[in-house]
């Protein structure tokens, strides 16, 4: 970001705006290939569409991101046309409009990763700005019967694409209506405005056009809007959803020659025009999630709450200590129990509410996988349907960073190696086009378990044993496991959407090994695979130090590591007690042997030259604990042991580093002070750790 | 204390365009996220100057200033367009329409408060309360 620095404090909400504008724009830009493959227009997703890359073009222009006001700049332009055309796209220009929308979403995230966005590619710019010409030539110029009622739907205040969509949504069977709503002081008091009463009206109508009336169109109000809708809703339900009288609902079709005009309602709003019931998925309208008072938070904030909240526990376990040692001394405690024992349950429930504002929809996680398969389909030349059921399902957000990568090697095998070709589908009496199913749901054990179902070939068991070299498996775990073996792959050649980059192991691996999870697989010859996943619903991250110490591995979180030293400027070796002392920067610091703190074998062979030492305050002074070998650092997912109020001091909880192998997470600080005070109580003299 | 209407369904958008207004002095500012939504503001309560994107969903910034224009008691209102590079077509009809100033983004916060600043005080005397 240069350039324009006035409004560089505005980049967060840029970058979440833009978020937004994106999704919908992906949304509407598949509607938009759906219907121009079926040969049809798709007005309101084009204008919709247009509309989204209007804005962001606007914005990135404010917060000077060029290349996105470049590319942005010439897929509106050739939607603007398509939108004056009513609606109506060649084919050949979807590709170069998925092809911009995806560098505008790049360019996006390199600003969200700190980065400057890089120059929209030249060649791309060309053949965007060469689309404008081509949606021209293919904009069908043909007469259509009108249907329309000139008068009552303002036909002279409407677009060619608006009339177009109302004239296609009554020949397509849908009533064309026009709901008039007055505004008024009190009724905004009451929650009843424009804007409340579009979204209403959304749930039960595709909104057309709204024009705002006054005068003499108002019917005798200062200001009335008139909403013109396709919908199959009954005039009733409309009239409610506005407030009721002075609203009016009127037909907007044109009166066949025999009948009567259609009639205004009274001023009762009683039903009067004949309609069709409300359809179910006409109230499912994603959109209105959106208005529901929601909130975008920085997960960096949702952190610090938890640091805190974890400062309240610390604080606890030492507020429970001190009580201990006052009913020791035989004090009343009984009341301070009591609500010590409230203000548990409260850190508790303070956790899981914080926890649950990490929760993001997996609808919403989810929501790149239609664009993806759409690629596959190009790719391989399938015929692939996706089919999402994720229901309102809930995923901490760190999980759903982790498992998305999983889903789509899931989805890409599925559709690359699984699903056959039309032909060969139709040869096996299947229908040509192959079904991937996605469903999850929440179980109640805290974990959230997704299906992926596909109709494909079913994994052959022979050719995975001799891929691998191994006999061929009994079981469908040991099918899985075969498949989940380090670079194993059945292809004879690498193809172009899976490679032979991330396999099976690797989904395996982030599941079950990073998330704590579980993989099972299912398949069937002839008939399909289906992979379950279940994973915990929350997990915790942490950047941690990883060492060795007597022969295993053990993790630490890097916040509480003061320094790592050398231990080679050792004063004094670690005695008979474990502690030794070693000099940093002029002044001696307590060495303690870990090995030892652990009740570990100490090997001595181990200790060599490439032992280090971690420093870590412990009540506000520097202790070494001597390791044997650093091994890195790294991003590691917490698993706690058990309830994190309850945990044995020392140890924070258990991860995995890819290894398979469980390693425990230490706080060393905890872990020293509770040896300490072991070690105090059995010899009332040495107190040299603390 | 000028009363100011912000109208952009971007909600970005109509911060920085408050903020960039923000310093002149006791403005008062009220933001609609829709062009229908400015209309029914400006038949609720009077203000003194409309700020309006072009582009939005429903009806558009240049509907708005049609409407504006076309009622006795707003006929004065003093109207701030912004614009998008592209809407060039769309800018001249708004200037037919009865719009007094454009800004093109990306703009400076100097010159809308400019362009604010010159219809406000254009004639204090006969300040429009629209």
């Amino acid at each position: 970001m240069t350039g324009n620095g006035e409004f560089a404090e505005f980049l967060p909400a840029y970058l979440a705006e833009a978020d937004e504008l994106l999704a919908s724009a992906q949304k509407d830009l598949l509607a938009v290939e759906e219907a121009v493959r079926k040969g049809q227009a798709q007005p309101r997703a084009v204008r919709e569409l247009f509309r989204a890359l209007h804005t962001l073009k606007g914005l990135s222009a404010m917060v000077d991101v060029e290349p996105v006001v470049s590319l942005a700049h010439w897929m509106e332009a050739s939607l603007r046309l398509a939108d004056q055309a009513g609606g109506r796209l060649p084919e050949s220009s979807v590709e170069p409009l998925v092809e911009g929308l995806r560098a505008i979403e790049l360019r996006v995230r390199q600003l969200g990763a700190g980065k400057l966005a890089s120059p929209a590619p030249a060649n791309l710019l060309e053949r965007l700005e060469a689309l404008g010409p081509q949606v021209r030539d293919a904009a069908p110029r043909r007469a259509r019967p009108v249907t329309l009622d000139a008068e009552a739907a303002f036909a002279s205040r409407l677009a060619p694409s608006e009339r177009e969509q109302l004239e296609g949504g009554l020949a397509g069977g849908q009533r064309a209506l026009r709901l008039d709503f007055v505004p008024s002081s009190e009724r905004a008091a009451k929650g009843l405005n424009i804007n409340t009463v579009r979204e209403r009206v959304a749930k039960l109508a595709d909104i057309v056009k709204v024009l705002p009336l006054s005068g003499a169109a108002a019917g005798g109000a200062s200001l009335a809007f008139a909403l013109l809708l396709l919908t199959r809703a009954e005039d009733a339900v409309l009239l409610d959803a506005v407030g009721g009288a002075p609203a009016t609902v009127r037909s907007l079709e044109a009166p066949a020659p025999a009948e009567a005009p259609p009639a205004d309602l009274g001023p009762d709003g009683a039903a009067g025009l004949p309609g069709a019931a409300v359809l179910d998925e006409e109230l499912d309208e994603p959109e209105v999630r959106r208005g529901g008072g929601l909130l975008r938070v920085e997960v960096s904030r949702l952190d610090e709450a938890m640091e805190w909240l974890a400062a309240l526990v610390v604080n606890r376990s030492r507020l429970t200590r001190a009580v201990a040692a006052l009913t020791q001394a035989g004090a009343p405690t009984r009341e301070l129990t009591a609500i010590l024992q409230e203000n548990g349950r409260q850190l508790r429930d303070l956790r899981s509410a914080i926890l649950r504002l990490r929760m993001v929809r997996v609808g919403d996680v989810l929501e790149r996988l239609p664009l993806l398969v759409r690629g596959l389909r190009r790719a391989t030349g399938k015929a692939v349907r996706l089919e999402l059921d994720v229901g309102d399902a809930e995923l901490d957000k760190a999980v759903a960073d982790r498992l998305l990568p999983a889903l789509v090697h899931l989805v890409r095998n599925a559709v690359d190696h699984a699903l056959e070709s039309p032909e060969e589908r139709q040869a096996a009496n299947k229908p040509a086009e192959g079904r991937v199913r996605l469903t999850c749901h929440a179980r109640a054990s805290g974990q959230l378990e997704l299906t992926l179902r596909d109709d494909g070939r079913g994994v052959d068991a022979k050719a995975v044993a001799k891929a691998a070299g191994a006999p061929v498996p009994d079981s469908p775990d040991a099918l899985l496991d075969l498949l989940c073996r380090p670079g194993l792959s059945t292809r004879q050649e690498a193809t172009r959407t899976s490679g032979r980059g991330m396999g099976m192991d690797i989904v395996r691996r982030i599941v079950v090994e990073q998330l704590g999870g579980e993989l099972r697989m299912d398949t069937r010859k002839g008939v399909g695979t289906t992979f379950t996943v279940c994973v915990p619903l929350t997990v915790t991250l942490m950047d941690a130090i990883v060492f060795e110490c007597a022969g295993r591995r053990y993790a630490v979180a890097v916040g509480t590591v003061e320094e790592l030293i050398d231990v080679a400027g050792v004063v004094r070796p670690a005695g008979a007690d474990g502690v030794g002392l070693v000099e940093r920067r002029g002044a001696a610091v307590p060495l303690v042997s870990l090995a030892r703190l652990l009740d570990a074998p100490v090997d001595a062979r181990a200790a060599g030259q490439d032992a280090k030492a971690l420093i870590v305050r412990q009540r506000g002074e520097p202790v070494a604990f001597a390791v044997d070998r650093l091994v890195g650092q790294q991003e590691i997912v917490l698993r706690p042991l058990e309830d994190p109020l309850v945990r044995v001091p020392g140890v924070a909880g258990a991860t995995d580093l890819g290894d398979g192998q469980p390693t425990l997470v230490l706080d060393l600080g905890a872990l020293g002070a509770a040896r300490a005070g072991r070690r105090k109580r059995a010899s009332r003299a040495g107190e040299r750790v603390s | 204390m000028p009363e100011v209407l912000v109208v952009d369904d971007s909600k970005v958008m109509r911060d920085m365009v408050v903020a960039c207004l923000r310093p002149y002095p006791d403005s008062r500012f009220t933001q609609a996220s829709s062009g229908l939504e400015a209309i029914e503001q400006l038949s609720l309560k009077p203000y003194d100057l409309l700020v309006l994107d072009l582009n939005m969903p429903d009806i558009g910034g240049i509907e708005v200033v049609e409407f504006v224009r076309g009622q006795d008691h707003l006929r004065d209102l003093p109207i701030i367009i912004v614009t998008t590079r592209g809407d060039e077509a769309s800018r001249e009809r708004a200037l037919q329409a009865g719009a007094d100033r454009f800004m093109t983004k990306p703009f400076t916060p100097d010159s809308i408060q400019g362009a604010a600043r010159a219809l406000l005080e254009k004639n204090p005397a006969e300040a429009p309360r629209g």
